[in-house]
């Protein structure tokens, strides 16, 4: 899966679970300080990407994650 | 005073330090002395030597069926057998809680009292309580007990305005008069030094003391006389520097090493009425009174008596070992207890409902990483009793991770992530800020949400599931 695609359905998974419009979601958004992304969103975050692309990630790590681009990235890492 | 300041440079360290000579989590915190207590006693420096504890014969007593029973409706003489079994159990071969004393007025009590002694076991010894009445002895006989407590109180409120004496030298006659009746009797007489806290020490206390010291000179060494020490008011401190008659380390130093009476033959007899009662009793340990008389759960008259279970913990740390006491019998008493419509505040140490429930997100977070973080000992091996969250809007994701990984019975590397329970977490949150929830969630509210959101996990460890 190419990264316009992972990122393509990051933003829509982000959308969904912040509930805000995939295309307000800029590449390098804090998902914390821009999106506004509380403590439990952050883990929905998560459990949401994982289940769009049928992965598991290590949790202390994605957790660690704070922003689009690094989310993109550290999916992909799963995909290869 | 000239305080010269102390430059303490930073020990750096890349691994932590977790202090386990103190804090083996498979045992209470240990208490450790690194010195002598320093007292000054009439113009002179004292010391006593805070470690001779692991190598003395201390013990804990017990009065539930006596003081306690001061407190609350009579125990049935089944549920007497019950405790005293559990008693027995809780306090080990060696004899921890090494003495329990009943009434022995009525039917009622004689029958407890034979049917705990034919369970066979040696401790706790079965010892009396009567008045400082020469014709109660008879019963003590009969009885076939060797030992009993009597009452001989000793501040001047209750020699005149109780007893009604004429004067301090009526009294004492009539208390030695009672002493050698026990003593003609072949009973050991353990003289409860009432109201002691509120006496005069110099004036009638050791004199009454000397004299029993001189009586016990004429027996045999089974006969002696005991000295319970009762702080009957609540009114003994422990603070270094206090006065007599409310020094404890005072009290203890005159009645040992004045008027000689071995540690072995001193007793602790505390009250709760200013929250002190604990922590004086174990202080009466260390100031070298070998015995601390305890109720179960602390009830007793008023406010109550020191804790068994609270001088059991305390008794592990000194000791720092199990010493042959088995603490989850604790667990058991309340049970127990609570099934014969005894309350125990949820939050009351090693045995309230929530004494180990954490609340707040944060510390949950501490406790799913590991649970000493938040845990006082391993409370699963002693108290069967692990460490539990209890969930509200402040307990975070983390606190439902523990929550459920508890649920399932799950350890270590089998532990389910926080990812995984993001949906009990969201309904959670939702019953506080959509539905203006106020109170605690419940368990049986969170079973249901496990088994609704998360049906493959109730599969995956049916088996496990525990019992909440």
């Amino acid at each position: 899966m190419d990264k316009e695609e992972v990122k393509k359905r990051v933003k829509k998974v982000t959308a969904q679970v912040l509930g805000i419009n995939a295309s307000e979601i800029k590449d390098e958004a804090e998902f914390t300080t821009d999106l506004g992304a509380s403590s439990l969103q952050s883990i929905r975050l998560v459990a949401g990407y994982e289940e769009e692309f049928g992965i598991e990630m290590d949790e202390d790590k994605a957790l660690q994650v704070t922003n689009v681009a690094d989310a993109v990235d550290f999916i992909s890492t799963y995909l290869d | 005073m000239n305080h010269q300041r102390k430059d303490h440079p930073l020990q750096d360290a890349t691994v932590p330090n977790l202090l386990e000579k103190t804090f083996d989590y498979n045992l209470p915190p240990l208490i450790r002395f690194d010195g002598p207590i320093v007292e000054y006693i009439d113009g002179k420096q004292v010391e006593f030597d805070p470690k001779s504890v692991l190598t003395r014969d201390i013990v804990i007593t017990d009065t539930t069926f006596r003081d306690g029973q001061q407190a609350r409706p009579p125990y049935s003489v089944e549920q007497m057998v019950r405790i005293y079994g559990m008693l027995a159990r809780l306090g080990g071969p060696k004899g921890v809680i090494r003495q329990t004393e009943f009434f022995l007025y009525t039917k009622n009590d004689r029958e407890a009292l034979d049917r705990c002694r034919a369970l066979g076991y040696k401790y706790p010894e079965v010892t009396g309580w009567i008045r400082a009445v020469k014709g109660d002895f008879r019963l003590v006989r009969e009885a076939g007990l060797k030992e009993t407590g009597m009452l001989t109180s000793c501040s001047d409120f209750h020699i005149f305005q109780k007893l009604k004496f004429r004067s301090r030298q009526e009294c004492i006659d009539s208390y030695c008069e009672v002493v050698a009746a026990a003593f003609e009797a072949g009973v050991r007489p353990r003289c409860h030094l009432e109201d002691l806290t509120r006496a005069d020490i110099e004036g009638f206390v050791l004199p009454f003391v000397d004299r029993l010291m001189r009586m016990s000179e004429q027996v045999p060494e089974e006969l002696t006389v005991k000295i319970r020490l009762c702080d009957t008011m609540g009114f003994g401190i422990t603070y270094p520097g206090a006065d007599l008659p409310r020094s404890i380390p005072k009290l203890i130093y005159k009645l040992n090493r004045e008027c000689g009476v071995p540690g072995s033959r001193l007793e602790w007899h505390g009250h709760n009425d200013f929250h002190k009662v604990h922590i004086n009793g174990a202080s009466a340990w260390l100031y070298g009174c070998d015995a601390v008389n305890t109720t179960i759960f602390g009830v007793g008259e008023r406010t109550g008596n020191p804790p068994l279970e609270g001088a059991i913990i305390e008794y592990i740390s000194l000791k720092q070992d199990l010493c042959g006491i088995d603490t989850t019998v604790i667990t058991e008493l309340a049970g127990y207890l609570t099934s014969i419509s005894m309350a125990i505040p949820d939050n009351y140490p090693f045995v309230g409902k929530h004494f180990n429930t954490t609340r707040a997100g944060i510390h949950a977070g501490g406790l799913r990483q590991a649970e000493q973080i938040y845990n006082i000992f391993d409370t699963a091996k002693l108290l069967g009793r692990p460490p539990r969250v209890a969930i509200t809007d402040k307990s975070g994701v983390d606190g439902i991770a523990v929550w459920v990984n508890e649920y399932f019975g799950l350890k270590g590397e089998d532990r389910i992530s926080k990812i995984k329970v993001h949906k009990i977490a969201q309904w959670v949150m939702d019953q506080y800020e959509v539905e203006g929830r106020l109170s605690t969630i419940t368990d049986e509210e969170l079973e249901a949400k496990v088994k609704e959101l998360m049906p493959e996990y109730c599969a995956k460890f049916k088996g496990s599931l525990k019992n909440l």
